[in-house]
């Protein structure tokens, strides 16, 4: 076919102008799409149609285009939720009535637990509380035997026949302090009884001296302050006296007589 | 022979564009749509519906088609134009059998077809005014054979017999019309 003859033809206007049927369109489009001229020419029918209506005032309005637009948007917004709105229902109605029931029994053994736990909290206070004062009795029992165990024991001192008794009172640097010496005849055992002397400083610990006419000190022993009646060294000889002196912990060879806290003599006999 | 002007090259880029708007579901399809295709897609509503008020409702009805259905476009099957007027036929078809249409039909005696405004808008932009004075130059019968075909939504064989004209000398003017106008523009 001749394109210059099928363009003169005027089917493309015709074509343009709706004038043909869906099949015939389409022959056009056959056409345009196999001959570039044919293509082109119909552009320009389009293009001339469409500006002449903009100056002739014959072109839909704009608001015909807004509108499109406007309803296109609220049925998308619509769309968007009524899906949201199927998911919800779908959830909604897949949840079976075992699953409710489940539901309202969990929630109200829920209820429950948190009752009974917060009883058997309360229980469990009670007898931490209950524990506790007993614990506090037992210590009280414990030092009170022990104190009990001391009294007896140095009422033994005091009774053991063989024990020779020195009283070791406060000298000026404690004149409240006192404490008492057992000394053994036959064994020559020590004891001392911490009775009244003062926290010793932190690093000193005090030490037990037999003091003998004309010597030096001698070592009895180094002594826990906190030990009511404790053995210390045995000591054989002439003494007259005994003191207890402050000293570095661990105790030291040579008395530091100046801190000396208690002394007692021996009485003569 | 036309020669191939810069706008006819954007103007074929248009339909390209459009067919990748529509694939991307972007709306700037229908912006694009009603840019290129709004006469031609107006005018084949008003051929069925003949009433300029129903054709809008029509138009946009169809617009609003074009978009939902945009994926469906399918090439090999036709042009963009092709299928874009089968949307129209086929939304102002559906107008036709609704109740609505049936009454607006019967409250009017004739059609009022033949009101062709010629009258410019006042604000018609200053190029579309040159256009206008440009388009003036045009005989009158090519005037109204432009209109009466392209916008009034008049079948040829209509155009022939309101003219009293054969359907030949009918398609051989609005042939030259069209003509006359391009060279114009």
């Amino acid at each position: 076919m001749d394109i210059q003859e099928y363009i003169s033809s005027g089917i493309l206007e015709a074509y343009v102008a709706g004038e043909l049927n869906e099949r015939e369109m389409k022959e056009v489009d056959k056409m345009a799409e196999a001959h570039p001229a044919i293509k082109i020419e119909l552009d320009e029918i389009f293009e001339s149609v469409q500006q002449y209506g903009a100056s002739t005032g014959q072109l839909p309005g704009k608001e015909i285009l807004d509108g499109a637009m406007k309803e296109i948007r609220e049925e998308e917004k619509e769309e968007f939720l009524r899906i949201v709105d199927e998911e919800e229902a779908v959830r909604r109605v897949r949840t079976p009535l075992w699953a409710v029931a489940a539901s309202i029994l969990f929630f109200i053994s829920l209820g429950f637990n948190v009752f009974f736990f917060s009883k058997l909290e309360k229980s469990q206070q009670e007898i931490e509380g209950l524990t506790q004062s007993s614990s506090l009795l037992a210590d009280q029992v414990d030092q009170t035997n022990q104190q009990l165990d001391y009294a007896n024991l140095r009422i033994a001192h005091f009774l053991n026949e063989d024990n020779i008794h020195i009283r070791m009172d406060g000298l000026d640097i404690s004149p409240e302090s006192f404490a008492n010496v057992f000394w053994n005849k036959k064994t020559n055992a020590v004891f001392i009884s911490v009775d009244n002397l003062p926290e010793p400083p932190h690093g000193h610990q005090y030490q037990l001296w037999a003091i003998k006419q004309g010597q030096a000190p001698i070592d009895a022993g180094i002594f826990d302050h906190n030990q009511l009646i404790q053995e210390l060294k045995v000591i054989r000889g002439n003494v007259v006296s005994f003191a207890v002196t402050l000293e570095k912990e661990g105790g030291s060879p040579i008395a530091t007589v100046e801190k000396t806290y208690v002394k007692g003599n021996l009485k003569k006999t | 022979m036309s020669s191939q002007s810069p706008d006819i090259r954007t103007f074929l880029d248009v339909e390209e564009q459009i067919i990748i708007c529509l694939n991307n579901q972007d709306r700037h399809a229908l912006t694009l749509i009603y840019k290129s295709y709004s006469a031609a897609m107006f005018n084949i509503i008003k051929r069925i519906v003949k009433h300029d008020e129903i054709a809008q409702d029509v138009l946009q009805d169809a617009l609003v088609k074009i978009w939902k259905n945009g994926r469906s476009f399918n090439r090999s099957k036709g042009s963009l134009y092709t299928w874009l007027a089968q949307i129209c036929r086929n939304a102002a078809i559906d107008k036709t059998r609704s109740k609505d249409f049936q009454l607006t039909e019967k409250s009017k005696d004739s059609v009022d077809l033949v009101s062709i405004n010629n009258q410019p808008d006042l604000d018609q932009r200053v190029d579309e005014l040159y256009l206008r004075q440009m388009i003036d130059r045009l005989p009158e019968n090519q005037r109204t054979l432009i209109d009466l075909s392209f916008f009034q939504g008049y079948t040829h064989k209509e155009i022939a017999q309101n003219l009293e004209l054969p359907l030949g000398t009918v398609k051989t003017r609005i042939r030259l019309a069209i003509k006359q106008l391009r060279a114009i523009i």
